[in-house]
């Protein structure tokens, strides 16, 4: 079992029951993420509107149910968080095992992408794209994706080539196997554990990514909620109610801050987060 | 070192033309630009007029190299929206980002500088671990969150600071601070590890054998050794700053070239789009240039590389 100190277990166990009232939420009778109560206009929290409606965390400006948009939000943002992840995983150790493998003018390539992509700002990049093709969902599970796969691409074609040069990728070599052969029996076994730390801590950064988006209104679009458009939302009523843009904040908070500590717990030391770091 | 010069400038160069590359197949997403530059009630005839016009009937190839030419000159084409060349529109925007830019990267610094040697003089571990966490705890909250809690503090509670706008130094507090924290975590983690790294130095003993005091030694001898690798990676990392500036630019409504191109989105002005992504791009390629040339100066070990 992972040693973990006290603020990692208190972020960690915080996190958790978030994920729990994520689940929760829709199955209790209040649960009503879209609909509109002119009775009951930016209720404070666990107040109740004027036709005796409870909130528990309050109401929006339409009169919505606050606690409703958070939990389904987080499962909008959980959603394209795990879609992008996974598609930036696959990409990722996809390209760097190539990459490793097969070294020459391939790795230079795969290699010299990455360091483009490292040269536009990964928000703006973001921004001309989903402005471009139009955010949704799916959209933007793919382009959040493929804009992430450097960190594993990086990782796993380090390791790869000092794997390559170990003796039972060589003696498979020389027995006969196919690049295919070893690259899937030898490499990605060896590779995924780490390529897995590398996943939860861009799980943040890409739920980070959605809300700045979705903030900035080019990511998850009306009626379905999300953290960042909630916040862009209260905004407007920082002063009368600042309960609307503080939720979501915390929200996103335990959220990120969550996913950093554990996959700082999973890490002993290292860096292996992929922080952009240049290649000589 | 005049071959790292020219290393270095050769990838900056292939990097440029990446991007314009990049911006080339952005702008082919957007659309027929024939179309975009019409209104909904332009017949087939009015549209194939305009594609001759702007030469859309030629080549693929021809017209990524006229593309290419044009951009070099900083010309991705005119605004669709206020009819003037796209690129004057971001030019404009320029100083305000760079401000933002520059002074969120001196409080990051700054801060990481004082920071750092306030945790190696301190004795008391709990300090040392309070400091940590607040840079941990402000690395987990986004920028317009964290933007938004600067405004209800000192804008909306204690009325001492302005919340939006461009103007006096007072406007551009509560920005820079917002995006200037963001990477305090990362730049203390690294200036913590130069500075246990430094103290093993031989010359560090030296100093301590002179009879230097340990504030001395600390300050004179050992900081501008470990700030070097600082300013490296925040040179680096200039990305996620300029990138930070289209969020705070937004938060704040700072009038910056982010602020513009999050506008021209909701607008559809593909030019301005692609124009302020490529500015960006270029000033980041730039700026990365000079502090790996600079760095070459600064540290001799890097020449022999």
């Amino acid at each position: 079992m992972m040693r973990m100190d006290l603020g990692t277990k208190l972020m960690v166990s915080l996190l958790a029951i978030m994920i729990a009232f994520m689940i929760v939420t829709p199955f209790l009778p209040f649960y009503d993420p879209y609909g509109q109560n002119l009775a009951g206009s930016l209720v404070p929290i666990g107040g109740a509107s004027f036709d005796g409606r409870l909130y528990l965390l309050g109401s929006d400006t339409l009169g919505r149910d606050i606690l409703s948009r958070l939990a389904l939000a987080g499962q909008v943002s959980t959603l394209i968080g795990l879609g992008a992840v996974s598609v930036s995983l696959v990409v990722g150790v996809f390209l760097g095992l190539v990459a490793g493998y097969f070294r020459g003018p391939l790795e230079a390539a795969i290699m010299g992408l990455a360091d483009l992509q490292l040269s536009i700002p990964r928000v703006l990049l973001l921004i001309a794209v989903s402005a471009i093709v139009g955010p949704s969902v799916a959209n933007l599970a793919l382009l959040l994706g493929l804009t992430s796969w450097v960190s594993y691409g990086r990782v796993a074609r380090g390791m790869t080539l000092s794997l390559r040069e170990r003796e039972f990728v060589l003696s498979a070599r020389t027995q006969g196997a196919t690049a295919a052969w070893n690259i899937r029996k030898h490499l990605l076994p060896n590779v995924l554990p780490q390529m897995l730390i590398v996943a939860s801590y861009e799980f943040g950064q890409i739920v980070v990514m959605e809300a700045s988006l979705s903030y900035l209104g080019l990511g998850v679009q009306p009626p379905l909620p999300s953290w960042g458009m909630m916040v862009s939302e209260g905004q407007s009523y920082l002063a009368l109610a600042p309960h609307l843009a503080i939720l979501p904040s915390i929200a996103l908070f335990i959220m990120v801050a969550g996913l950093q500590f554990l996959s700082q717990a999973f890490t002993s030391e290292g860096d292996v987060t992929g922080a952009p770091q240049r290649t000589p | 070192m005049l071959n790292l010069f020219l290393k270095r400038i050769t990838q900056s160069v292939m990097t440029v033309l990446g991007v314009v590359t990049a911006a080339f197949f952005l702008v082919r997403l957007a659309g027929d630009p024939a179309v975009l530059n019409l209104s909904a009630e332009a017949t087939a005839e009015d549209i194939e007029r305009v594609r001759t016009a702007l030469g859309l009937n030629r080549p693929l190839l021809v017209q990524y190299l006229d593309f290419m030419w044009r951009a070099l000159h900083g010309d991705f084409g005119v605004s669709l929206r206020q009819n003037i060349p796209a690129m004057d529109l971001v030019v404009e925007r320029i100083p305000a980002t760079l401000e933002l830019a520059l002074t969120s990267f001196a409080v990051g610094i700054g801060l990481a500088f004082v920071l750092g040697v306030a945790m190696r003089m301190t004795p008391s571990r709990t300090l040392r671990q309070v400091i940590m966490w607040i840079a941990l705890g402000r690395q987990a909250i986004p920028i317009f969150s964290f933007g938004l809690l600067m405004i209800l503090i000192f804008s909306v509670w204690l009325r001492w600071l302005p919340s939006l706008g461009r103007g006096t130094w007072a406007h551009l507090v509560l920005p820079a601070l917002t995006l200037g924290t963001y990477e305090l975590a990362l730049y203390l983690r690294l200036i913590n590890a130069s500075l246990a790294s430094e103290q093993r130095q031989d010359y560090v003993r030296t100093a301590y054998a002179k009879g230097q005091g340990h504030i001395k030694v600390l300050l004179k001898h050992m900081l501008p050794n470990a700030l070097l690798p600082l300013v490296t990676v925040a040179g680096i990392n200039l990305g996620l700053l300029l990138g930070g500036t289209v969020v705070t630019e937004t938060v704040f409504s700072w009038p910056g070239v982010g602020r513009l191109i999050v506008e021209s989105v909701s607008q559809r002005d593909f030019p301005v789009i692609i124009s302020g992504v490529f500015l960006i791009s270029l000033m980041f390629v730039v700026i990365n240039l000079i502090v790996d040339i600079l760095y070459g100066f600064l540290d001799p070990r890097v020449r022999a590389a």
